[in-house]
């Protein structure tokens, strides 16, 4: 197995300290514990030292920056020319002095450098809201710009008062206990400030609390809202209001566990009895609430089959033919080209019914037009070095005819695409996507380009739905662009970037627009894709990553506000009907989820799965190890395409009657009828 | 004593004859690398190393050297999100031990002797048209000290025998390019459309250089040209175009033998390999390679063999062919991954 990430860490450690190729010679340097400020010009001169202590007379040095073993580091520059380093960013940096020339080879030694942080500049302290009420923490919140621009985030701030107003602990929290005028000292290195503030004697008597339900189920977003009122029972409109919980579980076995926002909004993970406190200052209240299993969990049973025996299988897209019946195509991965055409009229008895070759290793990618029409393939791996993509005539799919290939562009490969009103979306190089027309297929033409313009750009897939393109573009996150729906303006020849979200692991490779039937909103599902170890060439590969749900309600606000992360199991291709999502979770299978009703938290642990299918085929390219690509739900039944086996059907059955009272305080509706 | 003196010959005769020929070879649309051993008479596969961080996704191994000292290997992938990186693996057991991120498409390489540190060429084939860059890597702790700009789509990255020179070629703006490898700037460039000094990062070039090595004296320069179907010989002290000679079809890649007698080409599309005699200066054969597309050529420290890889088209398994150059045939073949193209010789061994 390649431990890849451990080899990393293992290198971080062995180059981490002094380096000498040779251990007849030593490297000195007047870089040795050098401090320089920002823009400060340092000519290092470092002399090779033989085992005597003998200057060597070296031919060249060479100096260079870098930032741990792994990379390089922007904190330092050098001039090559002049031999010069020069202070960029402050903080602790490494310089290597590389001697080349000598007839032992390299001889190197890296040297700590420290580029000062100047002086603070300028010290900001605020209060985060208006009011303070005595028993509450000062809600307090610094920036520190030093001398140069740079922002500190390292900055050990002293925070001090001259009065018994506040209570100041060793962590900078500051609480407010008696009425007055409290002022605070605020202090970095030799500047200071200082803040004035009221404190007011809090008039908060009483709490109520109230929720939108006192019963609910694992996943149920329920709402609490406070209200203080005082002493003569009028409403405190600014009480600083705080939510906690509390509770057992049902189950002996596990804990109750769950998530509250401050907005009082207060989601279940486990079934169980539930306390919500609120507290403002020194005065609290609770509500006991019962929370019961979600209870959803459907009977998922294997329909059919379609093996792919002789090599890796990629996407598949299902589709009715012109004749009414219906088709399925799909690709093939790391092989020789060909896609396969399945009569999947009868999910129990998939039907292989005709193939195409093309100059490719890889067809990644396969969708086919809403009429059934037309077919486009992505290729990869082509011997001409020329890709792009090749349309196909699936009028009859027993009989498929190639109607022409395209590579205007595309020549780096097509990842992924789509087809979308006559038009083809496909990703270029991994850095763009183009637009082409395909009208007459036969004659496709370019019509458009987009790219979202950053350095190191690099875009994984992209999707279609009522005119805006859901680009997903790694560590930039997605990029919602307008072709023709017209809310920006945006046109297939002139596509128009209206929107983005960006996460912080980078790992964004596809997107799904998803409108809750059940609320209203409008949310984004980005999903990861991450192979923590690499590749495991003896088994299967280990997966990571999950789909994060992205509230895009307001486009221009979105905002992340729930996770579905199969523990040991990442993410890749998926599909969302009726508020149920259907997520090929890789070596975990399909998974089935209900994300019906207001979202927040960690989806899976709130019991939300309603089945799952395992998509291992004994008879596969690898048989019995699911590698899950994607999922489809088309007329009631479940599609999937694994890498290692094919495809397959499934059906999700019906609700069994519950008979064990347990859920008879819940009435909901009932999903994939 | 006779007999002692006989039976001692043929042990040593032997030994001699049994020498192994230890080759790499990268799989680009298989994203795996093979070690192959060429006992004189047959290659066999002896490793299939899997390469790459993402198992679904195709990251293209292209260019492949082998450390001076022979204790290490780079390979370079040519995809990443979006950019490329090169890979430090161990020759004892083929695990990798650590990684750079450089440019879009890293290609080929190569480690100078002088100053120890690896030359890689940021190929951006499929890139918009824009120059590229040279990435300077410190292979002892994998960490990309500069970028040198140079051409457009550079390609055939190549060391000057005592190191201190780097040479490469730009496909697509045909130039080639010098870099001291020590100062890590450009020193010379030559438009070999128009045999001129100046820059012309902006031409199409009609001759597509697509790889250059020098001479083991290192006073000339040996260029493919693959859209002109020319091999451009390049006087290095004069800095100009000194002879051409036609080949077939696509010459590709380059080797010359360590003693400076044979040039080898391979031809990508015609699927041949072509040897030419540099002392009589003309073509001495031209041998089939046993599938299409023959991609990369190295030839071993003792000058007798060459060793070829071909890519293969669509399903269709790579090759690497071996050359005898005394005989000038193919003498052995074996089977790797799928479009076999960058291959670096590691080591003969009794």
């Amino acid at each position: 197995m390649k431990k890849y990430i451990f080899k990393l860490i293992l290198s971080t450690f062995l180059f981490s300290s002094i380096y000498l190729n040779s251990q007849e010679f030593t490297v000195t340097s007047n870089l040795e514990n050098l401090k320089i400020e920002v823009g400060e010009i340092f000519e290092p001169i470092t002399n090779v030292l033989d085992k005597d202590g003998n200057k060597v007379e070296c031919p060249n040095i060479i100096y260079y920056n870098k930032n741990g073993a792994l990379n390089w580091d922007e904190g330092i520059s050098v001039n090559r020319r002049r031999g010069t380093i020069k202070g960029e960013v402050p903080g602790q940096h490494k310089i290597i002095a590389l001697c080349v020339g000598l007839p032992v080879g390299r001889v190197s030694r890296d040297f700590d450098v420290t580029v000062n942080y100047a002086k603070p500049k300028e010290l900001q302290v605020n209060l985060s809201r208006e009011t303070v009420y005595t028993g509450t923490y000062v809600p307090l919140q610094y920036k520190v710009v030093d001398a140069y621009g740079f922002t500190r985030f390292d900055a050990d701030i002293k925070i001090s008062s001259d009065n018994d107003l506040v209570e100041i602990d060793n962590l900078n929290n500051v609480k407010a206990v008696k009425p007055g005028n409290a002022r605070l000292k605020v202090e970095l290195d030799g500047i200071s400030t200082s803040l004035s503030f009221n404190i007011k004697e809090t008039p908060i008597s009483k709490l109520s609390i109230n929720a939108d339900m006192d019963v609910a189920r694992t996943g149920d977003v329920v709402k609490f809202t406070t209200t203080a009122y005082d002493s003569k029972g009028n409403k405190v409109a600014d009480a600083p209001i705080n939510y906690s919980f509390s509770g057992d579980s049902f189950d002996k076995s596990t804990t109750a566990a769950g998530l509250i926002k401050d907005d009082g909004r207060f989601v279940a993970e486990t079934a169980g009895k539930y306390l919500i406190t609120v507290t403002a200052g020194e005065k609290s209240i609770s509500k006991p609430l019962v929370v019961y299993d979600r209870g959803i969990q459907r009977e998922v049973v294997t329909v059919g089959a379609g093996t792919v025996q002789d090599k890796h299988t990629s996407d598949f897209w299902v589709f009715e033919g012109q004749d009414g019946n219906d088709y399925a195509v799909s690709g093939t991965w790391g092989a020789d080209g060909t896609t396969y055409f399945w009569d999947v009229t009868d999910p129990a008895n998939l039907k292989k019914i005709d193939s195409v070759q093309v100059d490719a290793r890889t067809v990644n990618d396969v969708k086919v037009s809403a009429d059934g029409k037309i077919s486009i393939i992505s290729r990869e791996g082509a011997s001409n070095r020329r890709n792009g993509i090749v349309i196909l005539d699936t009028t009859n799919p027993y009989d498929v005819e190639i109607l022409s290939e395209y590579t205007t562009n595309l020549t780096g490969g097509v990842h992924n695409l789509f087809i979308y009103e006559d038009h083809v979306y496909a990703l270029s190089n991994g850095e763009r996507f183009y637009v082409i027309n395909i009208e007459d297929p036969k004659n496709p033409y370019e019509v458009g380009m987009f790219e979202i313009g950053e350095k190191g750009q690099a875009i994984h897939d992209v999707w279609i739905e009522d005119g805006i393109a859901y680009s997903s573009n790694w560590k930039h996150g997605v990029y919602m662009i307008d072709v023709g729906n017209g809310i920006a303006g945006g046109s297939p020849s002139n596509p128009v970037a209206m929107a983005n979200y960006s996460y912080e692991s980078g790992a964004h490779h596809a997107t799904f627009p998803f409108k809750s039937k059940s609320t209203d909103k409008f949310y984004t599902i980005l999903g990861d894709e991450i192979f923590p170890q690499g590749i495991d060439v003896y088994t299967t590969n280990e997966t990571a990553g999950f789909l994060h749900f992205v509230d895009f309600t307001d486009i221009n606000n979105p905002v992340e506000v729930a996770r579905y992360e199969l523990p040991g199991h990442g993410s890749h291709n998926y599909w969302i009907e009726d508020d149920v999502l259907y997520v090929a979770m890789y070596t975990g299978g399909v998974r089935i989820v209900d994300i019906s009703g207001e979202l927040m938290g960690d989806l899976f642990r709130q019991g939300r799965e309603i089945g799952h299918i395992n998509t291992a085929n004994p008879n596969g390219y690898i048989p019995n190890a699911a590698m899950t690509w994607g999922a489809q739900l088309y007329k009631g039944h479940v599609f999937y395409s694994d890498h290692n086996g094919g495809i397959g059907s499934s059906k999700v059955l019906p609700t069994k009657p519950d008979n064990s009272r347990i859920n008879e305080y819940l009435d909901r509706p009932r999903l994939i009828d | 004593m006779k007999k002692l003196y006989l039976i001692l010959c043929l042990l040593i005769f032997n030994i001699v004859l049994s020498q192994d020929y230890y080759v790499y070879v990268a799989a680009e649309s298989d994203d795996q690398v093979s070690v192959l051993k060429f006992d004189g008479k047959e290659i066999i596969e002896t490793d299939r190393v899997s390469v790459g961080i993402m198992p679904t996704e195709n990251e293209g191994p292209h260019g492949i050297t082998v450390d001076p000292n022979g204790k290490y290997w780079y390979l370079s992938l040519a995809h990443g999100s979006p950019n490329g990186s090169v890979v430090k693996y161990s020759t004892e057991n083929n695990e990798p031990l650590s990684k750079v991120e450089l440019g879009l498409f890293p290609a080929t390489m190569q480690i100078s002797k002088t100053t120890g540190l690896l030359y890689v060429v940021n190929f951006n084939l499929h890139g918009l048209m824009k120059t590229s860059t040279v990435s300077v890597v410190d292979p002892e702790y994998m960490v990309e000290i500069t970028k040198i700009k140079t051409g457009v789509m550079p390609h055939g990255s190549r060391m000057s025998p005592d190191g201190n020179l780097h040479y490469s070629v730009a496909m697509m703006s045909g130039e080639l390019f010098e870099i001291d490898a020590v100062d890590l700037s450009v020193k010379r460039i030559l438009s070999l459309d128009n045999d001129t000094h100046h820059r012309n990062a902006m031409h199409h070039s009609k001759l597509k250089p697509t790889w250059v090595t020098p001479s083991p004296s290192g006073h000339e320069l040996y260029i493919a040209a693959n859209g002109s179907d020319n091999i451009y010989i390049v006087d290095t002290e004069k800095w100009k175009v000194k002879e051409v000679y036609k080949t077939g079809k696509g010459p590709y890649n380059i080797a010359v033998s360590p003693d400076g007698e044979k040039l080898i080409t391979t031809l990508k599309n015609e699927g041949a390999v072509t040897i030419w005699s540099l002392k009589n200066r003309k073509q001495i054969s031209r041998i089939k390679t046993t599938t299409s597309i023959p991609h990369g050529v190295v030839v071993s420290p003792d000058n007798k063999y060459a060793f070829v890889s071909v890519e293969g088209v669509g399903g269709e398994s790579g090759k690497v062919d071996v050359i005898n150059l005394e005989q000038l045939k193919l003498v052995a073949s074996a089977e790797v991954g799928k479009q076999a193209g960058g291959i670096a010789f590691w080591k003969i061994a009794d």
